[in-house]
């Protein structure tokens, strides 16, 4: 009961922080809107600055009282400006004769260029809701008190009400607290991960977190929004091709097609809540061609200056993409076919609840009794209108998954891109791929030359020359000879561990002679670590995949004993079925997942070594995905397709 | 005492043919792939198997196999295993059937004639030579809840050396300590691993084996 209590005082404390926040959001945009929009941008970074000191502290509060951890997203504040040489303060292309300037500019783009500052913002406005179920026990029996009364219940059974609902409130505090403490983590603590690893990264996490926090209702209802957002786009592209091709205003045609075409990427993107990938379908804006005379060239037609050359691309590369004509009927069709498929069920819902919460208003204004509204006249008794409206709603909650699953398949069918796009896309991927492949190859040739270069290949010589000595000693002096002859097979043995060491950075000889999995059983015995092992492989797969693989897992095995403090690692792998992690696989795919317990907070931007697996994997079009939050524990997933296994196979050159 | 020797490259199988034979040793077979092993194995019956982890015609591990192979069908068949590289999977697999007579070598070791052939006598005596760099990636790790860990660093000491494959005089001939020293360190790790008294040659394998077991 105490442990309720206190989870009471402290979403008590929260909630009273959020609702400060809300307070100083008016005098912070009195202060900061001016400097905004009137110019005055000294005013800028001070209140900014000021709100951080108040979300500072809801971070600590919320880490001591729900033991949640936030982390402090901010970028680090610029170092104040150094004068050169001459005493003057340079910043951009100009000179400043104080550092007062410099360092206020620099502060302003340090505000103004963190997205923490508009999350502290966004937090401001939306905390004294977010944290609302940090204080269950009072809005319980608020609530109670507000239906029971319009509902006009006797006094008695509205004070037991009140009392009931204001235990259960007392019973839920603790894991209200949790969920409001959530909310201020989500808001405060900024993401962990960017960059190109984290393009994967983050789409896992969006996906994982809507899956988990969202139902299909909700995801239908913004779906419908976007459906409806398609009408105005689609008039406007309609006056847009009207005006342009009918009156001769042809730059705006491009603008109707080309620069409205955000609607259709919000709904590609949000498509993956049905379950579906949809890729963006655009081909690439061609390159601006310049003829040997200096004129460009578009078409069958020329060019002085690049900026009409340029307008006349767009406006042919738009015209002649089928992607942009198919978006077109989309715009046009989508608020009918999209707007049916996502509206029933959430009609359905909606219409079913508000029916219960209006003939309470209607009653509260009107003094009416509520039977004579809504379900109570529309299914003929007053009694049927609570079961009704539930089912309703209920009804509207079971379709919407299939209501969910065909709004992607009818997503998908005007908005993937037609077959000719797909493939020149893929040419383009391939051909960046190759370029990534033949750079690693050539990197790697220069290494191994260097190796042999530096190590062997000298040592090689020195044996030479002691040879030589012995040879001129050995008559004279037998003796010395002989102790020449012992550093000479030392020299020997060195020069041979050497190219082991050369060779095991090639082709690791246990891959070769085991195949994968033993070369990662072989990796996990000579890892500092504890290492557990867990594989599934049945077939050798092609070489250079194994290869691929076998130097992925090394290298995260690398990182958990270097970066990650990491005590144990579990390392699986195993084959996926066709399609299994991608449907647009058409082999087998290899999932390596590596898992370290160690402290977490694993960053693709600080570590060159994550980009290079994301490199060496993306040659073979696999992908890298990290979770990493601070504190630990790392996971990463690798998965690499295999377009064929093939049976165990007789190996390199390399003999033993 | 009669050696079958299996090793694709022809310049060290003639190398390895005349200081085996300088030493006093018999070839009865040279091998060049894994089926001419397997064969000659069946045929000669050596007093020892000198085997190179690579051999035609897969050229991947078939020698080790063959090797392996021929020890399940004449358990205790002595085996010395040539490498270019180390593998503590490969020292495991030989070891795992804890009867001893088993030797995993790098290439190099034959540079040094003496040692080598040291190795060779052990092995076709039943005891162990396992490559000092194996020994040496063990040391390297430190890791937490292995029985070896409970070993105080002298004992760690002694079975490094014991791993390798080496008499109890030869490991106080390294350490210059006396040989009675040397067996109450052996009697202590023996006790420490948990081997209860038996034959004493099959034990220390068995604690080579527990020593390259501690990784896991």
């Amino acid at each position: 009961m105490t442990a309720r209590l206190r989870a009471f005082a402290a979403g008590l404390e929260l909630y009273a922080l959020s609702l400060f926040g809300l307070l100083c959001l008016g005098p912070v945009l009195v202060v900061f809107t001016p400097g905004l929009l009137l110019g005055l941008v000294f005013l800028i970074p001070g209140p900014m600055v000021a709100v951080r000191r108040l979300t500072g502290l809801v971070r600590r509060r919320t880490r001591d009282l729900a033991g949640i951890e936030v982390r402090s997203p901010y970028a680090p504040e610029p170092p104040p400006p150094q004068p050169q040489a001459d005493g003057w303060y340079r910043r951009d292309r100009q000179l400043f004769k104080r550092a007062w300037w410099p360092r206020m500019a620099d502060r302003i783009d340090w505000v103004l260029g963190d997205n923490a500052t508009w999350r502290d913002l966004g937090w401001m406005f939306l905390a004294p809701i977010g944290a609302l179920p940090g204080v269950l026990p009072l809005v319980l029996p608020a609530a109670a008190l507000w239906v029971a009364a319009s509902a006009q219940l006797p006094d008695a059974a509205i004070g037991s009400l009140v009392a009931v609902t204001a235990l259960a409130g007392l019973a839920l505090a603790p894991s209200g607290l949790r969920s409001s403490a959530r909310f201020h983590r989500r808001l405060l603590g900024g993401r962990v991960l960017r960059s190109d690893v984290h393009d994967v990264q983050a789409d896992h996490r969006v996906r994982r977190w809507v899956g988990k926090a969202s139902s299909p209702v909700v995801r239908l209802a913004l779906l419908l929004l976007t459906s409806a957002i398609a009408i105005p786009v689609f008039v406007a592209t309609v006056a847009a091709l009207v005006l342009g091709y009918g009156l001769g205003l042809i730059f705006l045609v491009p603008w109707g097609q080309a620069d409205l075409r955000w609607l259709a990427d919000w709904r590609r993107s949000l498509a993956q809540w049905s379950g579906v990938s949809i890729p963006s379908p655009y081909r690439p804006l061609p390159p601006l061609v310049q003829r040997p005379d200096g004129m460009y060239r578009v078409g069958k037609n020329l060019y002085k200056t690049p900026r009409w050359a340029l307008w006349t691309q767009r406006f042919y590369w738009v015209q002649t993409d089928p992607a942009t004509w198919r978006e077109l009927v989309w715009r046009g069709s989508d608020p009918i076919v999209g707007g049916l498929i996502a509206g029933v069920p959430v009609l359905l819902v909606v219409y079913g609840i508000w029916g219960q919460i209006l003939p309470r208003i209607v009653h509260f204004f009107v003094g009416e009794s509520p039977a004579n509204f809504w379900y109570g006249t529309f299914i003929g008794h007053p009694a049927a209108a609570i079961p009704g409206g539930l089912a309703l709603a209920a009804l509207g909650v079971a379709i919407a998954p299939a209501a969910l699953r065909l709004h992607g398949r009818w997503s998908r069918l005007l908005l993937k891109p037609s077959g000719d796009t797909a493939l020149a896309q893929r040419v383009e991927q391939l051909t960046l791929s190759r370029a990534d492949a033949s750079d690693a190859a050539a990197r790697e040739l220069r290494r191994i030359e260097r190796d042999l270069h530096d190590g062997p290949q000298a040592r090689l010589v020195a044996l030479g020359l002691r040879l030589g000595t012995i040879e001129a000693l050995i008559d004279t002096d037998p003796a010395a000879a002989k102790e020449h002859t012992v550093q000479t097979q030392e020299a020997a043995a060195h020069a041979l561990r050497e190219l082991r060491e050369v060779v095991r950075g090639i082709h690791p000889p246990v891959l070769a002679e085991r195949g994968l999995a033993d070369a990662v059983r072989a990796l996990a015995l000579d890892s500092p670590l504890t290492v557990t092992v867990d594989i599934d492989l049945q077939v050798r797969l092609p070489e250079p995949i194994e290869a691929a693989a076998y130097f992925s897992v090394a290298e995260a095995l690398g990182n958990a004993a270097k970066h990650a403090r990491a005590r144990t690692v579990a390392v699986r792998l195993d084959l996926l079925p066709a399609g299994g992690a991608d449907p647009a696989a058409n082999g087998d795919v290899l999932r390596m997942i590596v898992r370290d317990d160690g402290r977490g907070g694993a960053d693709p931007a600080n570590g060159s070594g994550l980009r290079g697996l994301a490199r060496r994997l993306g040659i073979f079009d696999g992908t890298v995905t990290l979770s990493s939050p601070p504190g630990g524990p790392t996971e990463l997933i690798m998965e690499l397709p295999c377009a064929s296994s093939s049976p165990r196979t007789s190996t390199s050159s390399g003999r033993d | 005492m009669r050696v079958v020797l299996a090793e694709d490259l022809y310049l060290l199988r003639e190398g390895l043919i005349q200081l085996l034979t300088a030493h006093g040793f018999t070839v009865v077979a040279a091998a060049e792939t894994g089926p001419e092993l397997a064969a000659a194995l069946a045929e000669h019956e050596p007093d020892i198997a000198i085997v190179d982890v690579r051999l035609p015609p897969t050229n991947t591990d078939e020698g080790l196999r063959i090797a392996l192979e021929a020890r399940r069908r004449r358990p205790g068949l002595p085996v010395l295993v040539l490498s270019q590289h180390v593998e503590q999977l490969y020292a495991r697999e030989l070891l795992e059937d804890g009867s001893g007579g088993v030797g995993y070598l790098l290439k190099d070791r034959v540079l040094n004639a003496g040692q080598f052939v040291d190795a060779i006598r052990r092995v076709a005596a039943g005891g162990t030579a396992m490559d000092p760099d194996v020994i040496a990636k063990l040391l390297t790790r430190a890791r937490p809840d292995s029985p070896v860990d409970q070993l105080t660093p002298r004992e760690k000491e002694v079975l490094g050396l014991m791993a390798e494959g080496r008499s109890n005089a030869a490991i106080a001939q390294r350490l210059f300590m006396s040989e009675g020293a040397v067996g109450k360190h052996t009697a202590g790790i023996f006790g420490k691993l948990g081997l209860g008294p038996s034959d004493d040659d099959n034990r220390r394998v068995l604690a080579v084996l527990a020593y390259l077991n501690s990784g896991r």
